[in-house]
């Protein structure tokens, strides 16, 4: 490694840990609403479009149903919780049972329905992978809406008043599902590193660069890729439970077809290649979608007649990153980098994972 | 690639990071400014009732136009924004208006952007059923900030719900329906009959009203259908359907596009629709409905939407003059439309409201809402609408009847007028009763406070004489 790539790598173990720290310190440092919707909402969207990337940068599939399994493990854990309220305000089965149990049937009911998933959509790849995710999305979502025993258009609500003990009252005590998303992120993100140096992610990246050697070398690649989608469904399964908590309430319209999409824009955005990625992205996504309609800007666009909604003003800026940066703002960071290594002069590659539809 | 292309390609992303901080900081900053009373309008810019974005912004800020001294900043678009609003000494501001969907994750989403980031203290909406459950369970847990629905149709949020911060001043959906039961069996003499209702909150409220009243007077409902809302192909709802001989008639509660499309499949199923069998829900003559499903079905009943269009009354041409004259033309000058009408009268309530508590804001502004409203197309007590211990209206209904006007064109017509209708339907409705769903309401015979009292309505006047 050169001066500047370690140089870089300096950089951004710095730039982590000091965004971590104003993480943590995010009550402290930025006002209620920053931490209570921007801050959550970023870290949950991060968890799920991280799930997306994990498959993407590691496994080359790119999978459209991330924001399906997030919606799955909200809406079983909102039919299981939720019970009969004296007026009946809320739909589902009202099962009423045991918030912990709940919780963890919704986390492995997610991943089982990851790991079958997966299963069947593991021999196909590009574009017929995308669009196997696709119609999981699309069948989870009509499902959701058309089976009015477990949803219904209105979906259900009230869920967060049903938490685990060890989880704590998400409705009153300020902060807590914040800190609680922070940790779930920190050990996703974690965990993901981890994964990606084991013996398992290290074939996984095998498979997703030459799928036909690793099969001629013996490794099993529907396996591995099956695993992988059922990890991935698990860490949605994360995200989902953390939004039920924030929402209160899940509907089909969470896992929708522009939901969907709309995760699918954050990953890229953040950069399909790199984890940190998946919350660079959310918080940029999360950030315009907040502040845009009521700026200047929508005002500027509506004059000149295209339109200031948010949809025009985040089509524009996914449109300029597609171009200048295809591998997302994250990409972007890589190239300032690399911008200021050729000032120094050649230097060896280095292997960085590579987004799925990058490769050669 | 030439080192230009690259410098340009690293810029051009860091000035629209640049571009995305600054209004990051200029929005904060406005954020931040002086302490008035803060006003959020919510309602949908997209989905079905997309539709409903600027007259339901006109019809809300036509109100502080007239009643606190707002300034429309164009009077063609009413979204551009409203200065100089005063109630008394105390400054309001609209400090933005809410983009729905009629999904409950944007409403749920765009309440808190409005309530927390905009640090509204007020919001005046949202639109649809769902939203305004949605809304209602966000209020529970902030009692300090208020909220008057603009126009929602579904019951839980001021019956199940009913939080002590959420006030309407309109009928729900159920109420609108009021009275049309009634007509079926007195006038058509219907005496079982089918209903086929959209599968969510508002469908089942809606539907649940018609129920309600048909039932009550003695009509039996022998099949509830029910196609998800999105439906396209009713084909297979139709066929679930007795056949126009074996009932007397359909009622209809089918929204969006599936009005038309529900009545096509029947239409191919059963042969010409035949207008005496067939009643529907305001979706029948309103929302776009009025071009494509009214003209097959002239001369059939129509429930209403709590409104009074073309009713002859002094209050009732008052209130259309107000809006025409602060927004001359809105919703193409049909102010009778519920989406004016009751974005109008909730704004006109909060005014009254502040007035009463001086500007004060939480408990205060909610002890000091006003508990009656002059609104336009009321009639019992001398014109006032009450509301009930839930904070809910207590609203005359206006039946109606799809006729053809005299130059060809299809539209509809007051026919009854039924006063003085609750929530409840005289106790059939309750807090601890399950919210309407597909078999809540069940179908029993009533005695409802309005029934035998509904009044012949001919030419937007209101005759003695009752409906038989």
């Amino acid at each position: 490694m050169t001066g500047v790539a370690t140089t870089k790598l300096y950089v951004e173990r710095a730039i982590g840990a000091g965004l971590l720290a104003v993480a943590a310190l995010a009550p402290v440092i930025v006002n209620d609403y920053w931490v209570d919707v921007i801050l959550t909402q970023v870290l949950i969207v991060g968890i799920a479009a991280l799930s997306l990337i994990f498959l993407s940068a590691y496994g080359g599939m790119v999978s459209l149903a991330q924001t399906a399994l997030m919606g799955i493990a909200g809406f079983i854990l909102g039919n299981m919780v939720t019970e009969r309220a004296p007026g009946g305000e809320t739909k589902g089965l009202l099962l009423g049972w045991d918030p912990t149990l709940s919780l963890v049937l919704a986390i492995l009911g997610t991943t089982v329905i990851g790991l079958i998933f997966g299963a069947v959509a593991s021999r196909s790849l590009g574009i017929y992978f995308l669009m196997i995710t696709l119609t999981y999305s699309v069948i989870a979502f009509y499902f959701v809406g058309q089976v009015t025993v477990v949803s219904g258009f209105s979906g259900i609500a009230g869920i967060n008043g049903y938490t685990p003990g060890f989880i704590g009252d998400m409705v009153n005590d300020r902060y807590r599902l914040y800190y609680i998303a922070l940790l779930v992120a920190l050990a996703v993100y974690g965990t993901v590193r981890f994964i990606v140096r084991t013996p398992f992610g290290l074939a996984l990246q095998g498979i997703r660069d030459e799928p036909v050697r690793m099969g001629s070398l013996g490794y099993t690649v529907p396996l591995h890729r099956t695993l992988a989608f059922g990890l991935s469904a698990f860490f949605a399964s994360l995200a989902g439970v953390l939004l039920v908590w924030w929402q209160g309430q899940i509907a089909p319209g969470d896992i929708g077809l522009q939901t969907t999409l709309e995760l699918l824009i954050v990953a890229v955005i953040g950069g399909l290649g790199r984890l940190e990625g998946a919350f660079i992205g959310a918080f940029a996504f999360i950030v315009i979608n907040n502040y845009i309609r009521d700026s200047w800007l929508t005002d500027l666009l509506d004059t000149v007649g295209i339109g200031g909604s948010f949809n025009t003003i985040i089509g524009l800026i996914f449109l300029a990153i597609v171009i200048v940066s295809p591998d997302g703002l994250m990409g972007l960071w890589d190239r300032l980098w690399g911008f200021l290594r050729q000032t120094e002069g050649p230097d060896e590659p280095t292997v960085t994972p590579q987004p799925a539809g990058q490769q050669g | 690639m030439s080192h230009l292309t690259r410098r340009w390609k690293l810029l051009l992303p860091f000035g629209v990071i640049a571009v995305a901080a600054s209004i990051v900081i200029s929005t904060s900053l406005a954020a931040s400014q002086a302490r008035e009373v803060r006003v959020a309008i919510m309602t949908d810019c997209k989905g079905a009732f997309g539709f409903g974005y600027e007259p339901d912004i006109g019809g809300a800020q036509a109100a502080f136009a007239q009643y606190a001294g707002g300034k429309a900043k164009n009077p063609k678009k009413p979204s551009a924004g409203m200065t100089g609003i005063k109630v008394g000494s105390t400054s309001v501001k609209i400090v933005g208006y809410g983009c729905g969907d009629d999904t409950v994750p944007t409403a749920v989403k765009e309440t808190r952007r409005l309530m927390e980031q905009l640090k509204a203290d007020v919001m005046i909406g949202p639109l649809s059923g769902d939203e305004a459950v949605s809304v209602a369970n966000y209020a529970k847990t902030h009692p300090t900030k208020t909220f008057v629905i603009g126009t929602a149709g579904s019951q839980d949020p001021t019956l199940q719900i009913a939080p002590k911060n959420v006030f309407r001043y309109h009928g729900d959906g159920a109420q609108w329906n009021a009275g049309i039961g009634e007509i079926a069996y007195k006038k058509l003499g219907w005496r079982n009959a089918a209903i086929v209702m959209d599968d969510y909150s508002f469908g089942w409220t809606s539907g649940a009203g018609i129920i309600a009243d048909f039932c009550a007077i003695g009509g039996k409902i022998t099949k509830r259908v029910f196609p998800p809302l999105g439906t396209t192909d009713y084909a297979s709802y139709i066929q679930q359907l007795p056949g126009p001989d074996q009932i007397d008639g359909y009622f209809w509660v089918v929204g969006g596009t599936g009005t038309g499309a529900s009545l096509t499949a029947f239409e191919q199923a059963n042969g010409a629709l035949k207008p005496s069998q067939h009643i529907g829900n305001l979706f029948f003559a309103f929302l776009g409905a009025d071009k494509v499903v009214a003209p097959k079905v002239v001369g059939s009943y129509v429930g209403g939407f709590g409104t009074g269009p073309g009713l002859k009354t002094k209050q009732a041409k008052a209130y259309e003059a107000v809006v025409a004259k602060h927004y001359p033309g809105l919703n193409g000058g049909n102010y009778a439309d519920g989406f004016v009408y009751n974005y109008y009268n909730a704004a006109w309530a909060f005014i009254r409201g502040l007035q009463s508590s001086a500007g004060q804001l939480g408990a205060k502004l909610q002890a000091s809402m006003p508990k009656t409203n002059a609104s336009g197309y009321e009639v019992s007590d001398n014109g006032i609408v009450k509301l009930d211990g839930n904070r809910q209206a207590i609203q005359d209904q206006y039946p109606l009847q799809i006729v053809k006007n005299a130059d060809g064109s299809v539209g509809t017509v007051v026919v009854g007028y039924v006063p003085n209708v609750d929530q409840s339907f005289g106790g059939l409705f309750k807090k601890t009763s399950p919210a309407p769903g597909r078999t809540q309401p069940p179908c029993v015979k009533k005695k409802l406070p309005w029934q035998g009292k509904i009044k012949v309505v001919k030419n937007g006047v209101i005759t003695n004489a009752v409906i038989k």
